[in-house]
């Protein structure tokens, strides 16, 4: 069987500080997809976290140009200054291709509960729209992530670029008791057996796979799909499968 | 899968090709403090080498590692698999009294020994310290390898110590694990200054863009894959390798050939 992949992180753009042969434009990064046989991504633009969500989330767009292939995920800041969420805004997403959100809290010095989100977050939960939490450096913390989950237990997460060291102890009690946590499975792929005991506890419906391209090699987490000790079947869900079911859930 | 040699697209479709062995230099074995390690026996471990055709692993137990007099703990893993594992001794320079009677008891485990460790970042002494004397004394005598755990902007194990020992120890095969992760144009430079000298891959494929740099700068003959066992996976890693190095000559360096002439010259081949 053929595996398809969908690629549920990846950014166009570069860091401040550079990033080896990063793709500048959603053209150049389909070239790199093409190269390496991915047929989809969920993507957003570098400038969204580096330099500001207000103009990132435009580059994205513009980039994006309305490619079939690629889906664009904006980058979100607290409801009440109105930079990013304004009248409209599920219109303009739905307008832009832009099927799931992102937020960095400690970069973008705001915090993430239910008085700076609720009522938005309530209405992620009733469209379905993914909310993708970055675990990198300036994105969200274990502590800030447990507190969200406790007060919006339904709202569909995707956790990535997980630690370089193992995180199973953060990872599987929030598996265990919110049914719509999933973990991009990029970093997971890194950590030896641990890919393949979230899929035995908690089925390989919990798992999308990714790349963290540019700054990862999307051949190591490819490779180590290919290559796992699970079925055919799981595989393939989490190559693509599960993402693409996600999306197609998302009401804009 | 464009722009990849045969080699790599036969390891992309059947996950291990026969001849293309994988040896990793740089493991280790048991559980940790900070990390949950669901593969953390030498049975578990074996199994996954041979889903990726790792013919052999060079390992430091985390219990010689974390705590005082545990190299015992190595050898005994190691024993369940001849041939397949081998260790090195772990050399903490915080308790030489251990130091003393590991090395006295060096010989007695040569069918598994094949060098020394050492950890100083989290030894909290650099490897220039008399702590370590004895063992560099000992392993420059013997010609034997030492993997030596190495970090950009660091005192205790950065390229200034590496240097250092280097110039005092040419009989040691020095193995720079992680490459002095950050400063890889000095980890270049010393693979290129010392013969003895070599670049360990262990959390360099992390990243996109380093490994790139040894084979353009220092060539793949001075490159030795490894991974940490049981820390990260060899697929990913195999499959990051494959990312960035294009040339089958040079991944066939990479991840047996270079590694066999050396285990060749120790005569633990």
């Amino acid at each position: 069987m053929k595996i398809k992949f969908f690629d549920a992180n990846a950014y166009i753009g570069t860091q401040m500080l550079g990033v080896y042969k990063s793709a500048a434009t959603a053209a150049e990064l389909l070239e790199k997809m093409d190269e390496v046989e991915i047929e989809k991504a969920l993507v957003y633009h570098m400038a969204q976290f580096d330099y500001s969500p207000e103009e990132g989330n435009k580059m994205l767009v513009e980039t994006m140009a309305g490619n079939k292939r690629l889906f664009g995920c904006w980058t979100l800041l607290p409801p009440q200054t109105e930079e990013v969420i304004a009248d409209n805004f599920f219109a303009q997403m739905k307008k832009n291709r832009i099927f799931a959100l992102n937020l960095f809290p400690v970069h973008h010095r705001f915090l993430l509960n239910g008085v700076v989100f609720g009522e938005f977050f309530k209405e992620l939960i009733k469209r379905k729209i993914p909310l993708v939490l970055s675990m990198r450096e300036g994105g969200a913390t274990w502590e800030m992530l447990y507190s969200l989950l406790k007060e919006f237990p339904n709202l569909t997460c995707i956790l990535t670029d997980l630690s370089i060291w193992g995180v199973d102890r953060y990872t599987f009690p929030l598996l265990e008791k919110y049914e719509k946590v999933y973990l991009e499975s990029g970093v997971l792929s890194l950590h030896e057996g641990s890919f393949e005991m979230t899929v035995k506890k908690f089925g390989a419906k919990r798992l999308v796979f990714g790349t963290g391209f540019p700054e990862k090699y999307q051949e190591a987490s490819m490779l180590h799909l290919l290559h796992s000790n699970i079925s055919e079947t799981d595989k393939q869900k989490i190559a693509a499968g599960n993402m693409e079911k996600l999306l197609s859930e998302v009401k804009l | 899968m464009r722009n990849m040699s045969q080699l790599a697209k036969d390891i992309f479709k059947y996950g291990r090709v026969k001849d293309c062995p994988v040896y990793d230099m740089h493991g280790h074995m048991g559980s940790h403090y900070g990390i949950h390690f669901p593969t953390k026996s030498a049975e578990k471990t074996v199994k996954s080498m041979q889903a990726a055709n790792v013919q052999k692993l060079i390992f430091s137990h985390h219990g010689s590692l974390m705590m005082r007099d545990g190299n015992s703990l190595s050898l005994k893993e190691a024993r369940k698999f001849p041939g397949l594992l081998k260790v090195y001794c772990t050399i903490n320079p915080n308790f030489p009294e251990v130091t003393e009677k590991d090395l006295a008891a060096f010989d007695e485990a040569r069918d598994v020994y094949v060098g020394i460790k050492l950890l100083a970042a989290y030894h909290k002494k650099p490897i220039t310290d008399d702590g370590y004397k004895k063992a560099w004394e000992f392993a420059n005598k013997r010609k034997l390898f030492a993997l030596v755990h190495t970090w950009g902007d660091n005192n205790m194990n950065g390229p200034e110590q590496i240097d250092e020992v280097a110039r005092k120890y040419p009989g040691c095969k020095i193995f720079m694990g992680h490459s002095c992760h950050g400063e890889w144009d000095k980890a270049v430079l010393l693979a290129n200054k010392y013969k003895n000298v070599y670049l360990e891959l262990t959390a360099v494929p992390d990243e996109r863009g380093p490994m790139e740099k040894f084979i353009e700068k220092a060539g793949s003959k001075k490159i030795l894959f490894g991974t940490d066992m049981p820390w990260f996976s060899y697929h990913n890693y195999i499959g990051a390798v494959l990312g960035a190095v294009r040339k089958e000559e040079d991944l066939r360096n990479i991840f047996y050939l270079n590694a066999k002439k050396l285990l060749g010259e120790i005569g633990q081949l």
